[in-house]
């Protein structure tokens, strides 16, 4: 959960830019002048990268850290749009001539690093292995393939067991990474040590909790790309650590650091700093089996009782935008009606509690975790439920302990302050999150209408069609208080005066692919 | 005689070791799955349920009693196989080997300050018990125990590295790679892990020379007319050996301990790093390991102290 895909929104550089302040302005300036700049090829970035990846095998790694890494190696299928993060060709066109097929093209002449053909026995040979090896993480991404069959040199068509218009989107993801065969053939799953992709740069090294090398892949299928040399990434996940590698010119960018180090960007002349809207959403999780929360008036007393405009001001140093739903206002389903659902209304929300039969107000137990950010987080929302009657007693604990204890079998605490850190589609923020028996689903229970709106929403193709689907669930999510969403948090980067070319993408993982050295 | 006496130390230490091994290494163990939490979850990635965690637990077989798990990463460890990290997969023995190198070189280093520092200062002050150096020791070195290494880590980046920019702030570099860039990105964390060594040796050196040279043996050698730097140098320091001989070496356990926190501050990617990292994602082969060459390299040092203080004090056995 503290990680994976964060989506788009259709902000514009100078929106963003609004939203970012002066302050950020000034080390902005550099951004908008990229595109008219000529990349200069040649030369090798130095990244702070937060966290060692999981594996570099993308059907068995699992941590969303791992995207910016992979991306290096492992071109998709199917891309995103930087600043709408709408689907766009990768290695492949795709079509559906019916709701339950869907055919993928490949670009021709593709090949991997080792130079074997990514052809369409090489994507079929990927998907399957995705679909059914027992060490791939990624099989309930593709539940709804039936088969995959090769229906030409570079075509390959997938049967699907009931439409799903999600699957563009989850081949933009690990699914869609294409990892070469003769290497899964001759290496197995030690691949992971050992990656081959058909990505801009090959794998060089990877020292666990120190640093991956990548270098130039030199037959890559997009002409004149890449610009660098080569990447070399330091694993630093002490992010304050990170940003003084960046300042004292170790590094040449340092990347997902913490508003709070916002001030110390701006202090060092020599940096740009990059901030942009995410996905990544702070929420408190319910658990709505049993009692208290099983009281849709407590659930909707804890959303009234909410200030996400203070808590973004106190807890984000304002790097944030209130979050009233699961998606951000720029995303192309955001439905505004339901953004007024939840007004800061102490009143309102000890009423609630009142009819709900909790008159002297209400304790909750709550899992959080004990980083300085979650904790200052944690002590904001302990004032403001507070002001309620709703009175939060915490357990803190390392990510791994509390969510475990939240979300697995033991089922401790009422509610958990977390981030849900977004997907490529909507509906897999949904099915994961709050479907019947889904595991970020803590009472794993779910209301039959919910269920099947879920399910709809990945039968049309058409986004105006989808984005009434998702306004429905939206609603229901909200109405009923399945959870609280608090605030979206923004990417911020620390960049070096001569790392050039770096946007920002809606889903918040950095790729490197247009980055050059002045 | 003496050899046969140094030797049966040796025997007796190293079987000593094994229980405490087995024993340390079986407390993480449980440690980490007592702790709620499970490596599985981490592995399930992303898109976890139930069914899929289950999955995983059943793979890589941490569905199996506790004790099996156990046992079977000691049997493994016994022959020689420290297993794989369950989330990188990468050989425990090459993280080690890697990590290794990083961790002893800042310790080593920590180690020679604390002692050309150290042993000066103490000296200094005892010479002169209750004059005005002994007073400016004492305060220095009540001021390295009590200041918190990452603490002094942290300023001194932002002094040395970010302001003057003499010394890098983060990282590391293989010794066997680049010698002195290995020195140079070491410097920095040796300061600030030796400040609390320094002021250790120079206090514990002091007290016991004061407590020597204020000794009657100490007044008959003044007494025969021997000059007092011959006093301090021949009689008093070589009196003191043994109790420095103590404080070197529980410091260089506390110092190892240290680096946990020392390499996360600087960047270094070390032992602490190593076992840190290991302990968030529950991957407990690979604190098992660090636990298991710690344990080895502690017992191993304590064995070499024994061997010393018959060397230097023959009383001793």
């Amino acid at each position: 959960m503290t990680n994976s895909n964060r989506m788009v929104g259709m902000l514009s550089r100078r929106e963003i830019m609004a939203l970012a302040g002066g302050a950020a302005l000034a080390g902005m300036t550099g951004l908008p002048a990229f595109a008219q700049e000529a990349a200069k090829k040649g030369g090798i970035l130095k990244v702070a990268a937060p966290a060692n990846p999981s594996s570099l095998d993308p059907a068995t790694g699992g941590a969303g850290s791992d995207h910016s890494i992979l991306w290096t190696m492992y071109d998709t299928l199917v891309e995103w749009d930087y600043t709408t993060l709408k689907p766009k060709p990768g290695l492949a066109k795709w079509a559906y001539p019916d709701p339950n097929t869907m055919v993928l093209d490949i670009t021709k002449g593709i090949k991997f690093h080792d130079g074997t053909d990514l052809d369409a026995e090489a994507v079929k040979f990927n998907l399957e292995r995705n679909r059914q090896d027992p060490r791939s993480n990624v099989k309930a991404d593709l539940t709804s393939v039936a088969s995959v069959e090769v229906t030409g040199p570079l075509q390959v068509t997938l049967k699907l067991k009931n439409p799903d218009t999600a699957l563009p989107a989850i081949l933009s993801d690990r699914a869609g990474m294409m990892v070469s065969p003769a290497n899964i053939k001759a290496l197995g799953n030690d691949t992971n040590r050992k990656p081959v992709g058909a990505g801009p740069w090959k794998f060089v090294s990877w020292a666990d909790n120190a640093g991956i090398v990548v270098t130039r892949n030199e037959a890559y299928w997009r002409p004149g790309r890449p610009y660098l040399d080569g990447i070399e990434f330091s694993i630093i996940p002490e992010l304050a650590t990170a940003l003084r590698s960046v300042i004292a010119g170790e590094n040449e960018m340092a990347f997902s650091l913490p508003a709070r180090l916002k001030p110390v960007i701006d202090r060092a002349k020599n940096l740009q700093v990059v901030t942009a809207p995410t996905l990544y959403c702070i929420q408190l999780y319910f658990n709505y089996a049993r009692a208290p929360l099983n009281n849709v008036k407590v659930r909707q007393a804890v959303n009234f009782a909410l200030d996400r405009q203070a808590f973004v001001k106190a807890t984000m140093s304002g790097l944030g935008e209130p979050a009233t739903m699961t998606l951000p206002s720029s995303h192309w389903a955001y439905d505004k009606s339901v953004s007024t659902l939840y007004p800061h209304d102490p009143a309102k929300a000890k009423k609630l509690l009142a009819e709900a039969g909790f008159k002297d107000g209400i304790e909750l137990t709550i899992g959080s975790y004990n980083d300085q950010d979650s904790v200052r987080r944690s002590e904001v929302l302990q004032a403001q439920l507070g002001a309620a009657g709703i009175r939060l007693k915490f357990t803190r604990g390392t990510i791994a302990e509390i969510s475990a204890q939240f979300f697995a079998t033991e089922k401790k605490f009422d509610v958990l302050l977390s981030a849900w850190t977004g997907r490529p589609d909507p509906s897999m923020t949904y099915a994961l999150g709050f479907d019947k028996g889904a595991y970020y689903n803590a009472g794993r229970e779910a209301d039959p209408e919910l269920v099947k709106l879920i399910q709809q929403s990945r039968e049309s193709e058409d986004l105006t069609e989808r984005a009434k689907v998702f306004a429905k669930i939206q609603r229901f999510i909200m109405e009923n208080g399945l959870s609280a969403p608090i605030a979206f948090q923004y990417e911020l980067d620390a960049l070096s005066k001569k790392a050039l070319g770096y946007k920002p993408n809606l889903l918040g993982k950095p790729k490197f692919e247009n980055m050059h050295l002045g | 005689m003496f050899q046969s006496r140094k030797l049966s130390i040796i025997v007796r230490r190293l079987l000593q070791a094994i229980p405490v091994i087995v024993l340390s290494t079986f407390i993480v163990f449980g440690l980490l799955k007592l702790v709620p939490g499970d490596v599985a979850v981490t592995l399930a990635g992303d898109n976890a349920s139930d069914a899929r965690i289950a999955e995983i637990q059943h793979i890589y077989g941490l569905d199996r009693p506790f004790l099996v798990q156990y046992g079977s990463w000691l049997w493994k460890a016994v022959h020689g196989d420290l297993s794989s990290s369950l989330v990188s997969s990468e050989s425990v023995l090459s993280s080690i080997e890697r990590c290794l190198p990083h961790t002893m070189l800042i310790v080593v280093l920590a180690m020679l300050l604390a002692l050309v520092i150290g042993i000066p200062l103490g000296i200094a002050a005892a010479s002169k018990p209750g004059s005005w150096t002994d007073g400016f020791v004492m305060t220095i070195a009540s001021l390295g125990v009590a200041i918190p290494n990452f603490w002094l880590g942290m300023l001194m980046v932002a002094f040395f590295s970010l302001d003057l920019n003499w010394l890098p702030a983060t990282g590391a570099t293989p010794i066997s790679e680049d010698f002195w860039d290995a020195i140079r990105h070491a410097i920095l964390p040796a300061c600030a892990l030796a400040s609390g060594g320094i002021a250790e040796v120079a206090r514990q050196l002091r007290s016991s020379l004061v407590e020597i040279l204020s000794s009657q043996q100490v007044r008959t050698l003044h007494a025969k007319g021997l000059p007092p730097s011959s006093i301090l140098w021949r009689h008093g320091l070589k009196n003191v050996s043994v109790n420095l001989l103590t404080v070197i070496s529980l410091l260089f356990n506390r110092m190892l301990a240290a680096t946990v926190v020392v390499e996360a501050v600087f960047a270094i990617p070390g032992m602490g790093n190593l076992i840190v990292n290991g302990a968030i994602h529950r991957d407990f082969p690979v604190v098992q390991g660090v636990v298991f060459a710690m344990v080895l390299i502690v017992v191993t040092l304590n064995l070499l102290t024994d061997v010393l203080y018959s060397i230097l004090d023959p009383r001793i056995s």
